[in-house]
């Protein structure tokens, strides 16, 4: 159980209260229609912070289903996969941790906490590439400087010593907090007003932890597209808007934002059909839509 | 209530606020027995009495000229400053208008807007979440001026009105360019609320009435309009004029099938007006017409939805 403090991001996870995120997701069921039809849908958002919640009840199997339903739902979302780790390594479902942490890997190659999830699930496994993932950390911790985490490499390495020395000694990190207080609201509101003076790569570090708190948010992962774009990132950027997109397709910031990206590369057809799309969703009028249909009439943002 | 349960509405409530949230829009689908907020409980403050903030209003305190151009005038500024489109930024996407504020052109001491409020009755219009230009960074909340108050209360006097709205549109709120005619209206109705006008109930219900009223008389001010841009607007505040409706009758299936099947021709008209396309005054006409048995059939609901209080108090206090 230990583990599960490091698993957890230990000082990434803003808090646990994530709550009642957003609109549940519909339930299903009844009527004639196909089964793909009436069965259940889940909100990420709200899988993420119901998983948040099994964990900190202990009920790992729980948790597990619902940080499942998260990675369902938006494959590309890290925190989604890091948080199915945390799971199963409490659970104690070890093949199942490192498949998570190895999906997390793939997408944040330099993520600490799934590197250290991964290689305690090896070692947990007694998996001898679980040193592979030590000497990754050690070799970090070396050329840590600015912006890094050094104290975050330095437990995860201590941590990951100790499992591989003894497998089934618990974790000197049981009883660290698990919540730190309402880092999660004040992260997200940060970010809209640093985001607003344009302070795109704070806003980012922001974003991070209302994202660690409330998991694959549209609204989160629609600023953070948001800000990767201003910094000219536009293929990072658009990954974070599919990922809104996918957790809400009617997302008008996300429609909004994708489409003004799809202005910038000059693809005034997709930017339409992102138009289109929000001009459905808004049968009163909305901004997002008016904003961008300004941008696909003047082939570019304000001051074009 | 635990912590993490408080926590988690107030989150809930800042990002309901912020307006990106959108989930129920998304659905498209309102739970037919199962009342939802209001948008506007996203910026009341918590434990509000939902009969007294959302089942009343204060009653207008409004000039009526003899000129009939400034009659015109004032009708356009005051579809405007119920329009959140006018606004842009954050407080677009979060449908706040002038209005939210200056509720019947007055105050609204039950507004509390997360991030932005110290108190009930007070905003901060210094803040980067509203504004890319104004931020101030400090949480400086003032109290929200009364606009049919005492003439020497309000710091800007008449004559500084239209350059003191713009820049309030434009900077403090991120908005668009208003075409001219709509900055003048906005102005010229700010300058008609007066207290000599005010009725002698200081507040009146929220009612179907008064918003159909609201729909009808931005329709109006679109027909009058001199130029397309201004009559796109207008068209545009009457659409949300009946969104306002929409969410009163939201237990209503059926009533909610027929506003949006309403607001989709508006928007057709919008588009039209958008593009200068003659016959907009005809299509008005004409959706005026159709929208009679509408509202007959709206009224005969009435007491079935959220204009009546008691039905307000039922409403959950969080955005799901």
């Amino acid at each position: 159980m230990g583990s599960i403090r490091v698993l957890l991001l230990a000082g990434v996870i803003a808090g646990f209260a994530g709550g009642a995120a957003l609109a549940a997701g519909s339930g299903g069921g009844g009527g004639m229609s196909l089964p793909s039809e009436s069965g259940p849908s889940y909100d990420p958002a709200e899988e993420y912070a119901k998983a948040l919640a099994a964990l900190d009840a202990r009920d790992f199997k729980a948790a597990a289903r619902s940080a499942q339903r998260v990675t369902d739902a938006v494959p590309q979302n890290l925190d989604g996969w890091k948080l199915l780790g945390a799971a199963q390594t409490g659970a104690e479902n070890w093949k199942g941790a490192r498949r998570a942490y190895e999906r997390a890997i793939k997408i944040a190659p330099d993520d600490l906490n799934a590197r250290g999830g991964l290689g305690m699930a090896l070692a947990r496994l007694k998996d001898p590439k679980a040193r592979d993932q030590l000497d990754w950390l050690k070799a970090r911790s070396a050329s840590c400087g600015a912006g890094c985490n050094a104290e975050l490499l330095r437990s995860l390495t201590a941590e990951l010593e100790r499992a591989l020395a003894e497998p089934t000694a618990p974790s000197a990190r049981l009883d660290q907090p698990l919540i730190l207080a309402d880092a999660g609201d004040a992260a997200y509101l940060d970010a809209v007003g640093l985001i607003n003076e344009g302070r795109y790569e704070v806003a980012l570090a922001r974003l991070d932890a209302a994202r660690a708190a409330f998991g694959p948010h549209p609204d989160v992962l629609t600023y953070q597209g948001f800000a990767h774009r201003k910094l000219g990132r536009f293929e990072v950027a658009e990954g974070f808007y599919r990922q809104a997109l996918a957790a809400a397709p009617d997302h008008r910031g996300a429609l909004e934002y994708y489409g003004e990206l799809k202005v910038e590369r000059g693809d005034l057809v997709g930017a339409r059909r992102m138009l289109a799309r929000l001009e459905r969703a808004c049968t009163y009028g909305c901004a997002e839509a008016e904003t961008l249909r300004s941008w696909i009439d003047a082939g570019g943002g304000p001051g074009r | 209530m635990d912590r993490r349960r408080r926590r988690a509405r107030a989150l809930s409530r800042i990002r309901s606020a912020i307006g990106l949230t959108l989930a129920l829009t998304a659905s498209g689908a309102l739970a037919s027995d199962t009342p939802t907020p209001l948008r506007a409980m996203a910026w009341l403050a918590p434990g509000a009495d939902l009969a007294a903030a959302l089942g009343r209003q204060p009653t207008e305190c409004l000039l009526k000229p003899d000129d009939p151009a400034l009659a015109r005038s004032i009708e356009i500024g005051r579809a405007a400053f119920r329009d959140p489109l006018l606004l842009g930024g954050q407080a677009a996407r979060a449908g706040l208008s002038c209005e939210s504020c200056h509720a019947g052109g007055r105050d609204n001491p039950h507004f509390r807007f997360p991030g932005l409020s110290a108190g009930s009755g007070t905003a901060d219009v210094t803040t980067s979440l509203f504004s890319r230009v104004r931020g101030n960074g400090v949480l400086d909340p003032k109290p929200i001026p009364n606009l049919a108050g005492p003439r020497a209360a309000l710091k800007t006097p008449v004559t500084a009105l239209p350059a003191f709205i713009r820049g309030l549109v434009v900077e403090e709120f991120d908005g668009a360019e208003p075409p001219a005619a709509v900055l003048k209206g906005l102005s010229d109705y700010v300058s008609a609320l007066d207290p000599a006008a005010c009725p002698s109930a200081r507040d009146e219900p929220v009612s179907l009435a008064g918003h159909l009223a609201d729909v009808r008389r931005a329709l109006a001010a679109a027909a009058t309009a001199i130029d397309p841009q201004t009559a796109e607007r207008m068209v545009g505040a009457a659409r949300a004029a009946l969104f306002r409706i929409d969410e009163r009758y939201q237990a209503l299936p059926a009533e909610t099938r027929a506003l949006r099947a309403a607001a989709r021709r508006l928007a057709a008209l919008q588009a039209a007006a958008r593009t200068g396309a003659p016959g907009l005054d005809q299509g008005i006409e004409i959706w005026l017409t159709d929208s009679q048995s509408l509202e007959r059939r709206l009224a005969a609901r009435e007491a079935q939805s959220l204009y009546v209080p008691a039905h307000l108090t039922r409403l959950r206090r969080d955005r799901p």
